[in-house]
């Protein structure tokens, strides 16, 4: 059993993240994606996502990823939050989704959105920064 | 605070308004005139959280807003004034908030919706509000993001409302 994962963006980012991530690593599993449009209105997007959590809760529980903190996918989300029960990360990236399997099954959600939170902090590098520092330690 | 957008944008502050206007407009200080969001604590701190630390956020109800006339010293810093939809606009006129430009983003009538563009459905009310406004000499432009080209009420009303 696993944590089911929403990924709710603006426009079609969320689909295509999942798409990304799955030809890398394989089928992903109790995730789908919901896009954001101006053109839906609050009461249809709430509908959309209440569906979608049903969709993926397999009893552990949902993780939302949404891509900005303030945008709507996010503002949306946070009306969902529960305690133990759903849990949303903002600013998703693809090292985050492929993160996910390795640990979806063995955490509950409330560690499984910290260490996904953390883990998409830690994946966003500057090269050339990377490189000095090796030079300088040689 | 001086003044520098008006809009009606049910979505209040999200990704348009964070990524788009602030910057365009270089804002310093964002009001949220809104009942729903001034008696609504987890919602106006979702909403100072999302908005930059250095822009000042006030969030307060239509008529508190409306009837505290600091607005009217152009002194402060440039404002970007946010209702969640033209009732609350046209309320905040009627209690002496004046603008000379009415800014449409995202509006969702859920009754008697009437498709605008894309983004902006209205109802009956809704159009009779705007014209007044009109009839007062406001402006009123439908445009989502400032690069998006601006819509004249006045054009819009004349290609699909008319009897």
């Amino acid at each position: 059993m696993m944590v089911g994962v929403l990924v709710i963006t603006h426009g079609n980012l969320g689909y295509e993240l999942i798409r990304s991530a799955e030809l890398i690593k394989g089928r992903l599993g109790s995730i789908l994606a919901i896009s954001v449009d101006p053109t839906k209105g609050v009461e249809e997007l709430k509908k959309e996502i209440t569906a979608g959590i049903k969709k993926v809760d397999k009893g552990k529980g949902v993780l939302i990823m949404t891509d900005l903190f303030g945008g709507t996918p996010s503002n949306l989300s946070l009306s969902f939050l529960k305690e133990g029960k759903l849990e949303v990360v903002t600013g998703v990236n693809l090292p985050m989704l492929l993160k996910l399997p390795d640990i979806r099954e063995e955490k509950d959600l409330t560690d499984l959105a910290y260490t996904i939170k953390d883990y998409g902090r830690r994946n966003i590098s500057l090269a050339g920064e990377i490189l000095n520092k090796k030079v300088d330690s040689k | 605070m001086d003044v520098s957008l008006v809009r009606v944008d049910n979505r209040l502050i999200h990704g348009q308004i964070l990524e788009a206007w602030i910057p365009f407009i270089k804002a310093s200080c964002i009001v949220v005139a809104d009942d729903d969001v001034a008696t609504d604590f987890f919602r106006e701190s979702v909403i100072k959280m999302a908005v930059p630390s250095d822009i000042e956020v006030v969030v307060n109800s239509v008529e508190e807003f409306s009837k505290n006339h600091s607005y009217n010293e152009k002194n402060g810093g440039k404002t970007i004034v946010l209702f969640c939809d033209v009732r609350d606009a046209l309320k905040a006129y009627k209690f002496g908030f004046r603008f000379e430009k009415l800014n449409i983003g995202n509006v969702h009538s859920e009754e008697g919706r009437k498709c605008c563009t894309p983004t902006v459905y209205l109802c009956e009310s809704d159009i009779e509000g705007l014209q007044f406004l009109i009839d007062s000499g406001v402006n009123v432009e439908f445009r989502c993001v400032p690069g998006d080209k601006p819509v004249d009420f006045r054009d819009l009303i004349e290609e699909h409302m008319l009897p």
